[in-house]
């Protein structure tokens, strides 16, 4: 059996973040890179396919600069058995139908039985890119999987509904997975994995070997939501408190007048 | 008339009483060395680890411990009892051996015999009262194990043949004196030297001499038996420890204090880390299982017992001979048990008093080693959560990374990065730099440093958390990441000094550092300030403060700093009321061990109980030096219901208050 999961290196999501100089994205300065929150839950599921079937080879893939490497070998420190890296400086650029075409292009002629994705990732949370995926290698997909089984061919999947619903798919692979929060937990790396992990295969393509598809869509603009009202949250003395809460309630509103 | 007595009297001192006695000797002595050899061999299933240098220091410490009892005589009444026991065994035990040597060498090879004179009036009644001491001390214990037995004391079949057969033993040496003195010696001016025994006499003498013939000659033979049974006796049951407890002493940590050995990460033949296999131990391991007396003065103080937690201690070092011994297969954290692994804060009030000097956190951590980098396994997913923080963020709270400097934006202090010419870097820690109510303590100890002219510097963003939660939680491999980039940072600076105000911080930095090339000095706040105030440079005003004093045990088991503490607060003009545990009898925060990731799931809260120690004292302020302790209590004082009346705060913030 081969499976593919596709991950993402996102930014720590308490980093502080600003907007980068063209104004279409956030700066890379002073975040903490992290692997994308769904794609660990991908990840797993993909390692504990593999330890069910037994004879399975996972591939992990990640689009990006050298950076994103370290990501890769924590999935390799899972139990993803060999790294694909597309060489990008420029991924977070891209819009997901470029991501989804250079990940199709990957996968097209290794005849993969399973692709898991993350659900969307924690940055730009298009939720696009594994139906993309699915859709131009022709493959059925199921999206928000929070439970999944697999079976001489046959999966078997709960997908999140709004409020609560869930709903139970069935589908032949090779399919498509992306994956939801609560489909797993993923695990801690241990130490002999991780040594081995630094061992495993991981090759680097070039982006342009396998980008054919042309952008659809264009960031125009990224900006911080303008801060309107909000809650003002008063400390100190008690005593000072109140006369504090006084004054703006005087001058702030009519209830004191 | 000669001070003197013949020896083998009435037994006779040809063959036939000193082969038959010699042989039963002999076998008796072989069999207690067969049954130490056949223990040495199941110490050597363990792993080697090197005890045996500093030979001098070593020795000289044995001898302290086993002459002078010194730590056993810690918990006083029971200490004194085996301390006066042990005195007149010993002495009992010179004794005969002295007869020994002049009946059977300097007398029948050269004619020598010095038991005689004034000598032996003083060997006489020495040993007398060596003897009436042993029973009385003997029976003290007797009666405190089986009619006052204080809670948790395990009794054994052990403890009854060790009572039981000491006592025969001294009751039957002075039946045998009692019968000699009565046929030889009533009536003369020797009786008195041997009061026990002349009291015996008297009460024997009415069975008239062929009686006190017989009954001597029986007694003495069973008493001999009796010896030899005990010899044999030692390596199968706690009369071991005579051996094994002393040469604990010879084997002992000589410090730093309970400092961890470094995983070779750099191995690429290793394949298990950590151990869940006894052969994954330390021979020491092993040994100090067997020095064990179950005492049970460790699972007295362990904070996880003393809340209804499944650990103790003693109970730990006990599963670890039993492994050895009899099942050697045995899964270690199956046979433990995760729940008594994970509940140990690492605070050291077992291996503080332990009698045997027996090694309890080094065994726990490394079997949490094995969970952590074998199973990849935590006591809670809040501590997995915390892990992943810090291996993304550099600290455990997941608050991202380049904030970590900005509570000393507006202080008129530089990083390092900025300016590294500084007397002192402040290694911050992450809970003074992201948690608001250690931001206070951090912002005092600056103001302090501010006032006494002393120029400080911060890493900001480039410091890391120490590593010491996640190590001591088993994670050797994060520690060793985030312990490797702190160093390099701070050797990329130059740092001439390094102070901290996390007694976790200064632990690691001082003593784990260490293993990793990290060589500047490291000093606690406490020391520092301390410095400072007597030196002038910083002057305070004593105002009058009702308070408790709260040891951390980073600060106190672990580096012995109590006195530091105190002086500060006597500065600051505290009226310190101290808690019955106090210095190295403290109780826990509860939040070391790394401890402070983990949700406390089982049983009494260790916080609580510990502020409720500090509410008995009547005390308005619970000073503490350490962020972990200062963010245990504040939940604490809500826990307990006082947070009326009972502020805890760091002594750093009471000295701020009163800068002059």
């Amino acid at each position: 059996m081969k499976i593919l999961v596709c991950i993402k290196q996102v930014p720590d999501m308490e980093s502080k973040f600003k907007i980068d100089a063209a104004g279409t994205w956030y700066a890379k300065t002073d975040l903490a890179w992290r692997m994308n929150e769904y794609d660990e839950y991908a990840v797993e599921q993909a390692v504990q396919l593999k330890e069910q079937v037994k004879d399975a080879d996972v591939t992990v893939l990640c689009i990006g600069s050298d950076q994103v490497k370290e990501t890769m070998k924590k999935a390799l420190a899972m139990g993803c058995d060999r790294g694909a890296h597309i060489a990008d400086d420029n991924a977070g650029a891209k819009e997901p139908f470029q991501i989804a075409g250079i990940i199709a292009e990957y996968a097209r002629d290794k005849n993969f039985d399973i692709v898991f994705t993350g659900l969307q990732s924690q940055d730009r949370g298009s939720a696009q890119v594994g139906i993309l995926v699915a859709e131009m290698l022709g493959l059925p997909s199921v999206s928000t999987v929070v439970h999944f089984t697999y079976a001489e061919g046959t999966i078997e999947a709960k997908r999140e509904l709004e409020g609560g619903v869930k709903a139970c798919v069935k589908v032949q692979a090779p399919a498509v997975i992306t994956c939801q929060l609560g489909l797993n937990t993923p695990r801690y790396p241990t130490l002999p994995n991780i040594m081995k992990a630094k061992k495993k295969e991981l090759l680097s393509i070039p982006v342009q070997d396998l980008l054919k598809v042309d952008a659809r869509q264009e960031t125009a603009k990224m900006y911080f939501p303008e801060k309107k009202g909000g809650g003002l949250v008063l400390e100190g003395d008690v005593a000072e408190l109140a006369d504090k809460l006084i004054r703006i309630l005087k001058e702030k509103t009519a209830v004191l007048a | 008339m000669e001070f003197t007595r013949e020896i083998y009297w009435n037994v006779g001192h040809g063959a036939w009483t000193l082969v038959p006695m010699y042989l039963f000797a002999l076998v008796a002595i072989g069999l207690l060395v067969r049954g130490f050899l056949q223990r040495i061999a199941v110490y050597k299933q363990g792993l080697p680890l090197n005890r045996t240098d500093r030979m001098g220091r070593r020795i000289r410490y044995m001898l302290q411990n086993v002459l002078l009892q010194t730590k056993v005589a810690e918990v006083p009444w029971p200490g004194l009892l085996h301390g006066l026991f042990f005195w007149g065994f010993a002495l009992l035990f010179i004794g005969t051996t002295l007869i020994v040597i002049q009946a059977d060498f300097t007398d029948l090879l050269f004619d020598v015999k010095f038991l005689t004179g004034s000598f032996y009036k003083l060997f006489s009644i020495t040993l007398d009262i060596a003897g009436l001491v042993c029973i009385a001390m003997l029976g003290g214990l007797l009666v405190r194990r089986y009619f006052f037995a204080p809670e948790g004391l395990p009794t054994k079949n052990d403890d009854a043949i060790m009572h039981g057969l000491l006592l025969i033993i001294l009751v039957t040496g002075f039946i045998i004196e009692g019968c000699r003195i009565a046929v030889t010696e009533l009536g003369t001016p020797l009786a008195i030297w041997s009061p026990v025994g002349l009291v015996m006499a008297k009460f024997l003498s009415g069975m008239g001499e062929g009686g006190l013939l017989a009954m001597h000659k029986v007694t003495w033979w069973f008493h001999l038996s009796l010896v030899m049974t005990f010899f044999i006796l030692i390596p199968l049951t706690k009369f071991r420890h005579i051996f094994t407890t002393s040469s604990n002493y010879l084997f002992a940590d000589l410090g730093p204090k309970n400092k961890l050995v470094n995983i070779d990460l750099e191995n690429e033949e290793a394949d298990t880390f950590g151990a869940n296999n006894i052969k994954q131990m330390t021979w020491k391991d092993i040994f100090d299982a067997d020095a064990c007396t179950l005492c049970k003065r460790c699972q007295d103080r362990c904070p996880a017992w003393n809340t209804d937690k499944p650990l103790s201690p003693m109970k730990v070092v006990v599963q670890l001979g039993e492994v050895a011994f009899a099942n050697q297969d045995a899964n270690l954290i199956d046979t433990i048990g995760r729940d008594v692994l994970w509940a140990c804060t690492t605070c050291r009030a077992c291996q503080e008093i332990c009698p045997a000097k027996i090694e309890h956190i080094g065994k726990i951590i490394e079997i949490r080693r094995s969970l952590v980098l074998m199973e990849g396994e935590f006591p809670g997913d809040e501590v997995m959560t915390a892990m992943e923080a810090t291996e993304v963020n550099g600290n455990p709270l997941g608050i991202g990374y380049a904030e970590r400097g900005d509570w000393a934006v507006d202080l008129g202090i530089k990083t390092l990065s900025e300016d590294a010419d500084v007397d002192v870097l402040y290694f911050v820690g992450c809970y003074a730099s992201f948690d608001k109510r250690n931001i206070a303590v951090a912002k005092s100890f600056i103001k302090l440093c501010q006032a006494a002219g002393v120029k400080v510097g911060i890493l900001g963003k480039e410091e890391k958390c120490c590593g010491e939660p996640m190590r001591k939680m088993g994670n050797e491999y994060l520690y060793q990441s985030v312990a490797v980039e702190n160093i390099e940072v701070m050797k990329s600076y130059g740092v001439k000094k390094v102070v901290t105000t996390c007694p976790h911080c200064y632990n690691t930095l001082e003593k784990d550092f260490r293993d990793l090339g990290f060589e500047v000095p490291v000093e606690s706040y406490t020391v520092f300030l301390g410095e400072l105030i007597r030196t002038g440079k910083l002057r305070i005003d004593a105002r009058e403060l009702s308070c408790t004093y709260h040891d951390s045990c980073y600060l106190g088991r672990h580096n012995d700093i109590y006195e530091a503490p105190r002086g500060l607060i006597e500065a600051a003009g505290g009226k310190l009321v101290e808690m019955d545990k106090n210095r190295s009898e403290a109780f826990c925060c509860s939040a070391g061990g790394g401890r402070i990731m983990a949700e406390e799931k089982i049983g009494e809260r260790i916080n609580v109980k510990r502020v409720k120690m500090a509410v008995a004292t009547g005390a308005e302020t619970l000073l503490s030096n350490c962020p972990f302790c200062l963010t245990m209590f504040e939940d604490g004082v809500k826990g307990a219901g006082v947070e009326e009346s009972l502020r805890p705060k760091d002594i750093a913030e009471i000295l701020a208050e009163r800068i002059h």
